[in-house]
């Protein structure tokens, strides 16, 4: 005892380890740690009419999920949510992997250059984008359907933003044009990482070309197409600013085109007549924070677990 | 049959001449070393048998045909890399399986190569384990197999022990002289280890700056090198050497003064370099004796001790000696010539003189 106690006072409290953590803790409890708590706390909550707030357990998930007036939107933000990232996988992430191949390719002239023009999108602002985009589609004084005939295509155009069946795809094929550079880079330095010597035994095997790249190459960046999936999921699911940019909060036509971030922005801070609703606006929020924290710890035990990272 | 014709083959990166005319012919079944210092271009003659990397002139052939337009995978030969290039993804099973996949061969070729090279190797237990798994001499070998299961007319190596620790490289070492024997196949090993490069070979190939210096057995390098370079690179400690002039036959005035009987010297010569490796002197009296120099290191080594004098007329030289040899440091001590221990060769040509 006596020497415990002499001994706890030659170690005194490890004060500079409080000091030294404190700017990183308080800091990230400011901006993360207690919007979040709060967002997940005014879910809980609903208010009179004279603005007193007052506790409805899970009554606000249930509206969201259930009651007609919101489950409609709600049902409908998300499948095209998944809609979005879905056409990011199946579009965005492959030319990513194909752009990175062609990149890596150590005879393809002017190299430097398209890797530079196909990232360049990725750093403007989304305003810009959708400005350009919104431009260039429009059928009154939009280039495309004159670009179009030039090769005879212009049958095919239509107002592709403003028709309930096109909208979606073409906003989300306009963010894969902005970010496609983002999985390109990441897939580039991967590629770059494989050892030159492991190309030339595949070579003395025979294997080379397209075989090379199938048999050896993707099975060795698997684990970064995998972080960028998930990112990819992220991002997608915090999506908000093409289509508020492109189509306004009201995610037309005919909400054809909402997605989670627009659906939670009229509903937070309203929109035309409609007043905003902080609480169903949180459980909104909520709602999404949980499906990201699924997809992400979905794919972290099912996938990335069992994949491994290679040691060269 | 593949026995390997290097013919006239130079190359060149931009500016840079890297093999200034290599001229070979390896028979079948023998196993050549070719040995230099780095940067000597070992591994660019390696690459351009390989075919990873082409010739600037000069023509390859493998087996009677000119392989210089073939990719590598059609020339019959198999390639271990120093770095193994293991595939990271693949078992070992899968590693030696891909390229014979690729060529198209069936099932049970791939399973009776694999069976094969597993049990040369003794890698039976690991087939299924990915090179992530595996320690470094077994990746060493699991890299030796995927050469094998290829049944390549010629093997090539390139410094395939340079990663492994001292213990593992000897018995990796004797593990490829065994392969060797047993599969009777041509094989090229590159190394600029002399130890390898002796024990393994049945001619040595020694290189530098891209000119072919002697082609060799490795006593013949050991006995009678060609030019001051393999005397030098050859055999370790290095051999001394010491400059004369040769003025009449049977004796050599060392550039100090002091003269030298040499029997071996016929005919006058010239400015000469004498070469005398360090068992090829014996220690005698330090009055009498025509060369003397002081003790500056003695080096016991167990089984032999090295002597390391500093000439009284300028230079060191190395000499061995009996372990229980009773010299003390900083004491004057004559050297004489051991009989046939003396190689000449001519200053400015650095050639070997006929002896
Ligand atoms: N791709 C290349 N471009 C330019 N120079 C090269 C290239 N590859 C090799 N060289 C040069 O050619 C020379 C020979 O290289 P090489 O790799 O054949 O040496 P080496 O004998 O194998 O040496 P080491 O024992 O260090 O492996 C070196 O001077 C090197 O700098
Ligand atoms: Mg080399």
């Amino acid at each position: 005892m006596q020497h415990a106690r002499a001994a706890a006072r030659r170690k005194p409290f490890p004060w500079h380890v409080v000091v030294f953590l404190a700017p990183a803790v308080l800091i990230y409890t400011a901006v993360m740690i207690y919007p979040l708590a709060e967002t997940l706390r005014l879910s809980f909550f609903d208010r009179t009419d004279e603005g007193a707030r007052f506790w409805v357990g899970l009554v606000n998930f249930e509206r969201l999920f259930l009651d007609p007036h919101w489950a409609d939107q709600f049902w409908n933000a998300l499948a095209n949510n998944f809609y979005f990232f879905v056409v990011h996988m199946a579009v965005q992430n492959p030319i990513g992997v194909l752009l990175a191949a062609l990149l890596s390719m150590t005879h393809l002239p002017g190299r430097t250059f398209y890797r530079t023009a196909i990232f360049v999108p990725a750093m403007l602002s989304v305003v810009i984008i959708g400005f350009a985009w919104k431009l260039i589609l429009s059928p009154i004084w939009g280039v495309s359907e004159t670009l179009l005939g030039l090769v005879g295509l212009d049958f095919l155009f239509g107002p592709w933003l403003g028709k309930e069946g096109s909208a979606l795809t073409t906003l989300a094929l306009i963010s894969v044009w902005q970010y496609v550079g983002i999985p390109m880079m990441l897939i580039y330095a991967a590629l770059l990482a494989i050892p030159e010597d492991i190309s030339e035994a595949a070579d003395l095997d025979g294997v080379r070309g397209m075989a090379l790249f199938f048999k050896v190459k993707l099975p060795l960046i698997w684990p970064t197409i995998g972080i960028i999936s998930i990112l990819t999921f992220i991002g997608n699911f915090n999506a908000f600013d093409l289509i508020y940019a492109v189509q306004g909060a009201l995610a037309g036509p005919n909400f054809s085109t909402d997605i989670l971030g627009t659906f939670l922005y009229r509903t937070f801070f309203g929109h035309q007549l409609e007043l905003g609703d902080p609480h169903m606006g949180a459980t909104i929020a909520t709602a999404m924070f949980l499906i990201i924290l699924v997809g992400v710890m979905a794919y972290l035990w099912g996938v990335q677990r069992r994949m491994r990272r290679y040691q060269f | 049959m593949a026995e390997l014709r290097i013919a006239d083959v130079e190359k060149s990166f931009g500016k840079v001449e890297v093999l200034k005319g290599v001229d070979l012919a390896i028979q079948d079944g023998e196993f050549i070393v070719l040995l230099g210092p780095s940067g000597c271009g070992k591994s660019t003659l390696l690459r351009i048998i390989a075919g990873l990397e082409d010739q600037t002139s000069g023509t390859i052939s493998i087996g009677g045909t000119t392989v210089d337009h073939l990719p590598p995978a059609r020339r019959g030969i198999a390639m271990v890399f120093q770095s193994y290039a293991l595939y990271p993804h693949l078992d070992v099973a899968g590693n030696w399986a891909l390229g014979l996949k690729q060529a198209g061969e069936t099932k049970e070729v791939i399973e009776e190569r694999t069976k094969e090279a597993a049990r040369i190797l003794e890698l039976g237990p690991l087939l299924q384990r990915r090179p992530s798994e595996l320690s470094g001499g077994q990746r060493q070998r699991v890299a030796i197999g995927r050469a094998i299961v290829r049944h390549p007319g010629v093997f090539l190596f390139d410094e395939p022990l340079s990663n492994l620790d001292a213990a593992l490289r000897a018995q990796v070492r004797f593990e490829i002289g065994r392969l060797h024997k047993q599969l009777g196949a041509t094989m090229v090993y590159v190394t600029h280890d002399q130890v390898e490069a002796m024990t393994l070979a049945d001619r040595i190939v020694v290189m530098h700056q891209g000119v072919v210096q002697q082609v060799g057995s490795p006593a013949d390098l050991y006995r009678t090198p060609a030019n001051l370079f393999v005397a030098g690179f050859i055999g370790s400690p290095r051999m001394n050497f010491l400059k004369g002039t040769a003025r009449q036959p049977g004796s050599l005035e060392l550039d100090h003064g002091a003269s030298l009987p040499l029997a071996e010297l016929r005919q006058p010569a010239g400015e000469v370099v004498l070469g005398v490796r360090p068992d090829g002197f014996a220690v005698g009296d330090g009055a009498t004796a025509p060369v003397r120099g002081k003790v500056v290191l003695n080096e016991y080594l167990g089984r032999e001790s090295y002597l390391h004098l500093e000439l009284e007329a300028g230079g060191r030289v190395v000499v061995e000696v009996a372990p229980d040899n009773p010299v003390r440091l900083d004491e004057i001590v004559g050297l004489e010539l051991k009989p046939r221990a003396a190689h000449l060769f001519d200053a400015a040509s650095e050639q070997r003189l006929a002896a």
